[in-house]
């Protein structure tokens, strides 16, 4: 099959307005970014009870972004499922822009950002996640360069060992992202199915992600695209979503079952904000309702309900990741069991937190940051088909 | 692939996978296994431990509080809105109670790092600016932390802390650092005075106001290098009284030992 690939125009007044937001909220960032460096943390809404806010919650949602695109160009270069070539240039490009975002979530946050490129490559520690991690995502960042140049230049073989290896490589990356958390000492974090399930729903979340992103820009650039193509994806992601669905009924119902995880259990729950986040911004509206729409025999075949069902999964996606960063934090861990600290300087309890202003536009930057790059990706590199058919 | 192909690329894999895991177990020893090395013989290191005898720990007191921040530059509790969400106290008096009724107790217990033998912080930290030196004691080094607080996420006793803020106008100790924001920091035991002979300056404020309730010592030797008393020697002490250690059961082995509680 003979795909034509052409990079957009870029000459529309949408396209201008659309690159000039990104850099508007990019330039606010790097403001508010200095803002922070220059204060401190206490200007954001993390404090000591609660010390990782809403650019953790980011950095875990935007690595988990990446994982389920590049499954999109696996798709092409792993199963050889010819059909979905055009898309595989996009969907790596897709896949390193969220790992940027991700990188660039977590050197925000810290504390001394001016130690960050040197510190972690030179006192390696082994034995810390964190430490472990860094590799794995600038790694997979490297592979994807390769990836695309194997694409751009279509390099056959080249394609399938380095979309193996990337393949491999992203189920790495999550499942060590998924163990930052997974191994961490707070009652809600302590779990071995946090990586899988991380997985899962990173999965879940990148493929509904791209399907949203394919259609949206065929449609803008006014190029032809086969609607099974989106169907079929469509249905790959309901599985997806079955199979986050289950990971986390396991690893609630075990909470629930043992007796020392009750209580955190129930927290987390039944507990405050962040079990609406979990019942109604996940299951409701992030899980159940986009299968109900995908697997309705008149709705699952709509593009346009698709495109719906795969913007609540995302929308989902993100509470899960909240779910899985802050209810850990606000959950005290038990000091002396059976006892009750009723007197403290410090908050001991349940504690809350609330992302500050300052925080939305750090974010907003990291936002305006990888937008602007991928604009600039399709203007000036050919990553979007001229068209996509499928197979007959 | 065939049969010799299989076996070749089997074993190698055993190889790699064994050769690996050895380097990671080699690099991650924290076991007690070099701690007596380069030392002269018959001489064993030390390993600072502390007892908290709280039938002698007078309720209400901060004398310890007080004395660890003017050694160690902790700024004075804040006095603006909110500023419990960022003080730091390397060591903290807590009130606790249980049950009720005729079983109601309550206790006041001073709560700081454990210098746990295995801590979690240290083995979090992607920096190791979190580290146990050869004699116990659980250190930050802030010129190398990047300040990512996953120490604090990993400390199952709360007992880490952050510098959100600058406190410029606390420098009651010129002699020992002040931190900038933007790195954590814990209950340090006081290395620098020990490292010199004396106690530490919870301890030493404990027993000037009379009630001696905090005892710092070597748990590897029962009667020579110790900083107290010859009746108050920590090991003896642990070793003839049912002292109880927080959270015994996460594994981390804890170095703060509490009597009465």
């Amino acid at each position: 099959m003979d795909i034509q690939f052409r990079a957009i125009e870029g000459n529309s007044l949408g396209y201008k307005a659309t690159m000039a937001t990104f850099a508007l909220f990019a330039i606010t960032g790097v403001i508010a970014t200095f803002y922070i460096i220059h204060s401190g943390l206490w200007v954001t809404g993390m404090y000591m009870r609660v010390p990782w806010g809403l650019q953790i919650v980011l950095a875990v949602f935007y690595i988990g972004l990446s994982a389920g695109s590049l499954v999109i160009s696996g798709l092409y270069g792993v199963f050889g499922k010819l059909e979905y070539k055009p898309f595989a240039r996009l969907a790596v490009y897709v896949a390193m822009m969220f790992l940027i975002a991700g990188l660039l979530s977590i050197i925000t946050d810290q504390g001394r950002i001016d130690r960050v490129f040197v510190q972690p490559f030179v006192f390696l520690n082994p034995q810390s996640m964190f430490s472990i991690n860094p590799f794995l995502y600038t790694g997979h960042i490297a592979i994807c360069v390769v990836y695309l140049w194997a694409l751009f230049y279509e390099k056959k073989k080249l394609t399938t060992f380095i979309a193996t290896l990337a393949f491999g490589w992203a189920f790495c990356v999550h499942s060590g992202t998924g163990m930052i958390f997974g191994f961490g000492a707070r009652m809600l974090y302590e779990s071995p199915l946090l990586p899988a399930s991380f997985v899962a729903a990173a999965m879940a979340s990148g493929c509904a992600f791209m399907i949203i992103t394919i259609v949206t820009l065929f449609k803008l650039a006014n190029r032809p695209l086969d609607d099974g193509l989106i169907q079929w994806l469509g249905r790959f992601l309901a599985i997806t979503i079955i199979v986050v669905i289950y990971f986390l009924f396991a690893e609630n119902a075990y909470r629930v079952y043992v007796v020392e995880l009750r209580s955190a259990g129930i927290y987390f729950l039944f507990g405050g904000w962040h079990s609406l986040f979990f019942w109604i911004g996940l299951m409701l509206i992030g899980m159940f309702l986009p299968l109900f729409i995908l697997f309705n025999r008149r709705t699952g075949k709509q593009i346009k309900w698709i495109i719906i069902a795969s913007a609540m999964v995302v929308f989902g996606v993100l509470c899960e990741r909240y779910v899985i960063v802050l209810p850990g934090l606000t959950h005290p861990p038990e000091l002396f069991p059976g006892w009750e600290i009723t007197q403290s300087p410090l908050i001991e309890g349940i504690a809350s937190y609330q992302v500050s202003f300052l925080e939305f536009l750090q974010a907003l930057g990291v936002f305006g940051i990888i937008g602007f790059m991928f604009g600039w990706g399709l203007k000036y590199l050919k990553l979007l088909p001229t068209e996509a058919r499928m197979l007959h | 692939m065939n049969r010799r192909d299989f076996l070749k690329a089997t074993g190698g894999t055993i190889v790699a996978v064994g050769s690996g895991a050895y380097a990671f177990r080699f690099m991650t020893q924290t076991n007690t296994r070099f701690r007596h090395a380069g030392l002269p013989e018959g001489q064993t290191q030390k390993l600072y431990g502390m007892v908290i005898d709280l039938t002698k720990c007078e309720p209400g007191c901060t004398a310890c509080m007080d004395a660890c921040r003017r050694e160690n530059n902790i700024a004075e509790p804040g006095a603006e809105e909110n500023h419990e969400r960022w003080d730091i106290h390397w060591i903290r008096k807590v009130r606790m109670e249980s049950g009720v009724g005729e079983v109601h107790r309550e206790r006041e217990i001073p709560l700081l790092c454990n210098h746990c033998d295995n801590p979690p912080c240290a083995q979090v930290c992607p920096v190791q600016a979190t580290y146990k030196r050869h004699d116990g004691i659980v250190i930050v080094d802030q010129h190398r932390c990047i300040g990512c607080r996953y120490c604090m996420i990993a400390c199952p006793y709360n007992a880490r802390y952050f510098n959100f803020k600058d406190h410029h106008a606390d420098w009651t100790n010129p002699d020992h650092p002040k931190r900038s924001h933007g790195v954590a920091e814990a209950c340090n035991l006081c290395a620098h005075r020990l490292d010199v002979g004396q106690k530490p300056a919870c301890v030493e404020a404990c027993e000037q106001i009379g009630c001696g309730a905090i005892m710092v010592g070597d748990l590897n030797n029962p009667t020579e290098g110790e900083l107290h008393n010859p009746e108050d020697l920590v090991s003896r002490f642990i070793a003839e009284n049912p002292v109880q250690r927080i959270r015994d059961d996460l594994g981390t082995e804890p170095k703060v030992y509490y009597y009465g509680l």
